[in-house]
């Protein structure tokens, strides 16, 4: 704002010198003499010069004008920066693309959903509203649009493993991580938000959710479908965990023990299977023994639903062998 | 139609108007939403690309796909697709090249979506038509929703036609180290002798940027193993080879692969690890299949929470 002041007061100040060369002028016109010619020309030319003169001063006008705007416009940005990676290139594209590839091609039974609806559901969510109070609620229509059933037995949960569970139900079709799930598929691996008060995405930045603010839209989306995948569940459910972090394999704050486990039906869910992978060639720090599976089983007898677990789930481990044919634990007899 | 009720008569004048207005053919008809699923494919995947090669414009290479969605549905060519392809095409790293018959899941999974090996479908022209069907109506403007020519109504067909000319720039942009996953538990033999890869593929690959070409031959667990390298048409496809120059080699049952084919089968006596993995559990628990812990269940759960019948 100061800027454009500066700029705005200075042609004043220039126009107030400008009249006083035309004053200057007059003297020099107002000499009668024999070169009377002469003078003319000399005054013709002093009128150019005032002219060039005034026409690079309305040019300077513009371009002081034109350069405090931008500048004005890139402190507004900064104000309005976070700590994440901003809106993914394209999204609209990508997500609705998606929706139909999932809903046409990937389980035709869910034809009938309606994708552009689907996509103003996820995007009425955040836009226009305030970035960090973005809740579970705000994704209620989006849910509802999006919501699928899915076939009991094969509710595939993880913490800490989604490389190799993807591999697995990459291979095995007929489990579901919620990254298989319509609302989960449409969303992985895109980040997202808007600004109050705009219809536009942020394709600078995005709050962080440890940085900035933790009720922000991606991860009140995730919070959202979690929560949605949990409470679907019937039959055996599944848990791939990692005993090679260096860590507990199951910790109690991780979206799987905060979200997941609360929201499982025990009238639904009799029992949950874990399996707690480790690296190949890798170092164990957890395992089906270890105190954090006994706490996950406490957790669970609580709220009468059974744990069984098993290291190193063969079929998984089938799939780390891939990337390591040669390890000797990768050998087939 | 619902809204109409099914009575005799309604059927048999939809049966007419049906049989009327659109020429039945073999294949799949058109997707709807073809555009969107298509665009957004093609945003998707320019992420995976490098830098340099990521100044693509989806929407333009859109129109030039779309040129063929305004011709007889029996008069696409290969070469339709020109344009398409220049627009899309983006380089192949070395030894990433992966060519394959009659294993299209395997092969899918194996190439963890370029990260392993790069199959056609991993490459920008080919990720954007994979699964999709496509063709304008026989005698008007406008896409053909109810089905579309295979090679056995017509050979110039849009999708053939748009495979054939993929196939070609894929091999022709390959290099280095040349892979081939053949399924050795096909009854017609594991080297398709007309195919793609046979009349598309081979043809097309540039002797002097490849230093190898080495074959799996992958057999179904449990299925019969009805060739192997050096037999049948894998033995034609050897000689083939050999005969055009380049340094051949084949392996039954590469094991990354058959290892990513066992997951589905991992208590067959074929995927059977040498390392028995030993669960150690708690006393409660029991070592059993899911399926078979639903049956244990009733008995189980007095025993944990107390009577709640």
């Amino acid at each position: 704002m100061e800027g454009l002041d500066l700029s705005a007061s200075e042609p004043r100040t220039e126009e107030e010198k400008g009249p006083p060369l035309l004053g200057s002028g007059d003297p020099a016109g107002a000499r009668a003499s024999p070169s009377e010619s002469s003078s003319g020309q000399r005054r013709r030319r002093r009128r150019l010069i005032l002219l060039i003169s005034l026409a690079l001063l309305v040019l300077v006008v513009i371009v002081t004008l034109v350069a405090g705007i931008l500048w004005r416009r890139s402190q507004r940005q900064q104000l309005l920066h976070w700590q994440g990676s901003g809106t993914t290139d394209s999204i609209s594209e990508i997500i609705l693309g998606r929706c139909f590839t999932y809903t046409r091609l990937k389980r035709p039974e869910l034809r009938d959903k309606n994708c552009p609806e689907i996509w103003n559901a996820f995007k009425t969510a955040f836009l226009f509203k305030d970035q960090c109070n973005i809740t579970e609620a705000d994704y209620q229509p989006l849910e509802k649009l999006a919501n699928q059933t899915l076939p009991c037995n094969k509710f595939l949960y993880w913490s800490k493993t989604y490389t190799l569970v993807h591999q697995y139900t990459m291979v095995e079709q007929d489990m579901f991580t919620l990254e298989d799930t319509l609302l989960g598929y449409m969303a992985d691996g895109l980040d997202w938000c808007g600004d109050p008060g705009s219809s536009a995405m942020n394709h600078q930045s995005c709050p962080h959710w440890k940085k900035d603010c933790s009720n922000n839209p991606k991860s009140a989306f995730w919070k959202m479908a979690s929560k949605w995948f949990a409470e679907a569940a019937c039959g055996v459910v599944h848990v791939m965990l990692n005993g090679s972090t260096g860590k507990a394999a199951f910790q109690h704050t991780s979206t799987f023990g905060s979200v997941e486990i609360p929201n499982l039906h025990p009238d639904r869910v009799p029992l949950l299977e874990a399996w707690v992978m480790h690296d190949i060639g890798g170092n164990s720090s957890d395992s089906c023994s270890g105190a954090s599976i006994h706490e996950l089983r406490s957790l669970l007898n609580k709220r009468n639903i059974i744990l069984m677990c098993e290291d190193d789930y063969k079929p998984a481990k089938l799939v780390q062998c891939v990337s390591h044919s040669e390890h000797s634990s990768c050998a087939l007899t | 139609m619902a809204a109409l009720g099914p009575t005799p008569f309604w059927s048999l004048l939809l049966l007419l108007a049906g049989g009327g207005c659109a020429a039945r053919w073999a294949g799949e008809g058109t997707n709807r939403h073809l555009r969107t699923i298509f665009l957004g494919r093609c945003q998707e995947y320019l992420e995976l690309l490098s830098l340099e090669q990521r100044d693509k414009n989806c929407t333009a290479i859109w129109e030039a796909f779309s040129v063929v969605l305004d011709k007889d549905p029996c008069s696409v060519l290969p070469s339709d697709y020109d344009l398409f392809i220049n627009l899309s095409r983006h380089s192949i790293p070395r030894d990433k090249s992966l060519f394959w018959e009659n294993n299209h899941l395997l092969v899918t999974s194996y190439s963890e979506n370029a990260r392993r090996l790069m199959p056609l479908c991993d490459v920008l022209y080919g990720r954007v038509g994979d699964f999709l069907s496509w063709c304008r109506q026989k005698n008007a403007s406008g896409l053909d929703y109810e089905s579309c020519p295979t090679a056995a109504d017509c050979e110039n067909n849009p999708v053939d036609s748009y495979w054939k000319r993929a196939s070609i720039q894929y091999s022709r942009d390959s290099s280095g180290v040349i892979y081939v996953m053949l399924n050795g538990s096909d009854p017609n033999g594991a080297y398709p002798v007309k195919g793609f890869f046979a009349d598309y593929e081979i043809p097309f690959l540039q002797k002097d940027k490849i230093t190898r070409i080495e074959v799996w031959v992958m057999h179904d667990i449990g299925r019969p193993n009805v060739e192997s390298c050096g037999e049948g048409t894998v033995k034609i496809l050897e000689n083939r080879l050999k005969d055009m120059g380049f340094q051949f080699s084949c392996i039954n049952d590469y094991l990354p692969v058959k290892l990513l084919a066992c997951v589905d089968h991992s208590s067959h006596p074929d995927c059977a690890l040498n390392s028995a993995a030993t669960s150690t559990q708690r006393a409660i628990s029991f070592r059993f299949k899911a399926q078979g812990a639903i049956l244990v269940i009733p008995f189980l759960l007095p025993l944990v929470s107390g009577v709640h019948l």
